[in-house]
């Protein structure tokens, strides 16, 4: 499942979930993604486009979605659904309920499983 | 909630930001960092007094006392209240992300579980948030006490353009256009101005409710010597003894409120990041410090007092519930206690004349840290959440 949580104060992050999800609806969700995440990815409009056509998509469609924010509604629910669970910082994992904050290594995780797995034989 | 994939991050590309810059760190001490030989003397002076005696008050270790109120900002249950409401709002930061709550968390000893502080998007921090436990207790505020009160301290965090990154002109009439807000301004100070001193006596008054009094040493102290475990209490006796450590981490607060330099690795992982040398070399030319653009290393209280038998000291830590506060050290560097009690056995950091080598055995170790972990960590603490108007 995926869920879109812009940041507000960048100037092309709601685009990029835009790009993201209109990619999405021509079956290149992960392959958009990736070129999003890309080192120096250039994510204004133009940019997008140029990934779009990089990865064969139909351009026109894609740029009509991108320019009529086709998934505004659904991004804007995201972003309430990020709000009611009080998610404001990534990364923020939720392991069986339990909130947990910021980067962490391989053993902070597996402590925060295990824990969990034990409550839960209890 | 059960968990979800969600997946939520910031991306886009760096824009150009208007950053606080932290005020000017002061030099001025009241009185001069406490030398541990001064510490070493009380020691032998209170095993010579408490010889057949009881443990009690022993080798510099004490019961709490009350907590200390400055007398401009008296607790109030509805300053107080405002202060809760405050530190959990996240208003106070920038783009309204982070409150006070996000580093120094409830859930984790009142810091973040990370061995380099949550940073404001974009950026890194480049110290260790230090639990809120106590923290009444401390005359100096920060890892290098650059703030004499917690008056004073709180509002570096929400300037600092790494952390927070707020602007105080526009918060105070953020807060002023919440009406709620109005009306705990007005309950607490009598009056509806909404001011930064006031937001930061408010958020001390709180700060000053999170007290760690009921551990098994403070029955310990008190008398009630079943209250450590026999493990426990051979790390007492070695906490106070052999181990020295009762040196620094002294009094009811085990802490000294003194600076020392133990040469405290530096971690890899800063060397390598960017970020964290540009908020290195920001903090030292906010400071003052002349070849900002080339320091490689965090000088600590040298910051602030220009002192140069200051290099790389840092303020000590209360120890208590210090079970709930790992990672350790002023940039996390050790991510157990066992780590620690290795680094303070070997006698610390290579150069350093803080420490010298303790010769523990394994079991003397494992004393240690029984102490601590048993002895030093009370009830979990019961902080009511607010509700964010």
């Amino acid at each position: 499942m995926i869920k879109n949580v812009p940041y507000k104060y960048r100037d092309y992050s709601h685009i990029a979930a835009e790009a993201s999800l209109a990619a999405g609806d021509q079956g290149k969700y992960w392959e958009m993604h990736d070129l999003l995440l890309a080192p120096g990815a250039r994510l204004d409009r133009e940019g997008l486009v140029q990934m779009a056509a990089k990865l064969g998509l139909d351009v026109k469609r894609f740029a009509a979605d991108l320019d009529g924010m086709k998934h505004k509604d659904l991004i804007e629910r995201d972003k309430a659904l990020a709000v009611s669970i009080d998610l404001y910082e990534t990364p923020t994992y939720f392991i069986n309920g339990r909130k947990v904050v910021g980067n962490r290594d391989f053993d902070y995780l597996k402590k925060v499983i295990d824990e969990e797995l034990a409550g839960a034989k209890r | 909630m059960r968990s979800g994939s969600v997946r939520g991050r910031r991306c886009g590309v760096l824009s150009l930001r208007t950053s606080s810059v932290l005020p000017a760190v002061r030099a001025a001490e009241s009185s001069p960092p406490r030398h541990p030989s001064a510490g070493l003397r009380l020691i032998v002076l209170l095993l010579v007094l408490m010889i057949g005696g009881t443990t009690a008050s022993a080798a510099g270790l004490e019961a709490l006392p009350a907590v200390p109120v400055p007398a401009n900002n008296p607790q109030t249950p509805e300053k107080i209240e405002l202060g809760r409401t405050l530190f959990f709002d996240r208003r106070l930061s920038g783009d309204g992300t982070t409150s006070c709550a996000s580093c120094h968390n409830p859930e984790q000893g009142f810091g973040d579980g990370q061995a380099i502080s949550l940073s404001y998007p974009t950026t890194r921090n480049w110290r260790n948030a230090q639990t809120l436990f106590n923290v009444a207790y401390q005359q100096r505020l920060f890892h290098d006490g650059r703030a004499a009160s917690l008056e004073e301290q709180a509002l570096f965090p929400l300037m600092s353009a790494f952390e927070m990154n707020q602007n105080l002109d526009f918060v105070e009439e953020e807060l002023r256009s919440v009406p709620e807000y109005v009306a705990m301004f007005t309950g607490a100070f009598g009056s509806p101005d909404v001011t930064r001193e006031r937001i930061a006596m408010a958020l001390a008054a709180f700060e000053r409710t999170l007290v760690s009094r009921e551990a098994p040493l403070d029955r310990f102290l008190a008398g009630d010597e079943q209250a450590l475990s026999a493990a426990a209490r051979a790390g007492y006796a070695l906490f106070t003894g052999k181990g020295r450590c009762s040196s620094c981490h002294a009094g009811g607060n085990l802490a000294d409120d003194g600076f020392h330099a133990l040469n405290v690795p530096e971690s890899p992982e800063f060397e390598r990041d960017p970020r964290v040398a540009a908020t290195r070399r920001f903090v030292a030319k906010v400071s003052g410090f002349e070849e900002y653009r080339t320091l490689a290393e965090d000088p600590g209280r040298y910051l602030v007092t220009k002192d140069k038998r200051d290099w790389k000291a840092f303020r000590t830590p209360t120890l208590r519930e210090i079970a709930r506060t790992a990672p350790y050290m002023h940039n996390g560097i050790f991510a157990t206690l066992e780590e620690v009690i290795a680094f303070v056995d070997r006698g610390g950091g290579e150069g350093n004349t803080a420490l010298r080598p303790l010769g523990l055995t394994g079991g003397e170790r494992e004393a240690l840290r029984t102490f601590l972990v048993e002895g030093l960590t009370g009830p979990e603490p019961a902080v009511r959440f607010p509700k964010i108007p």
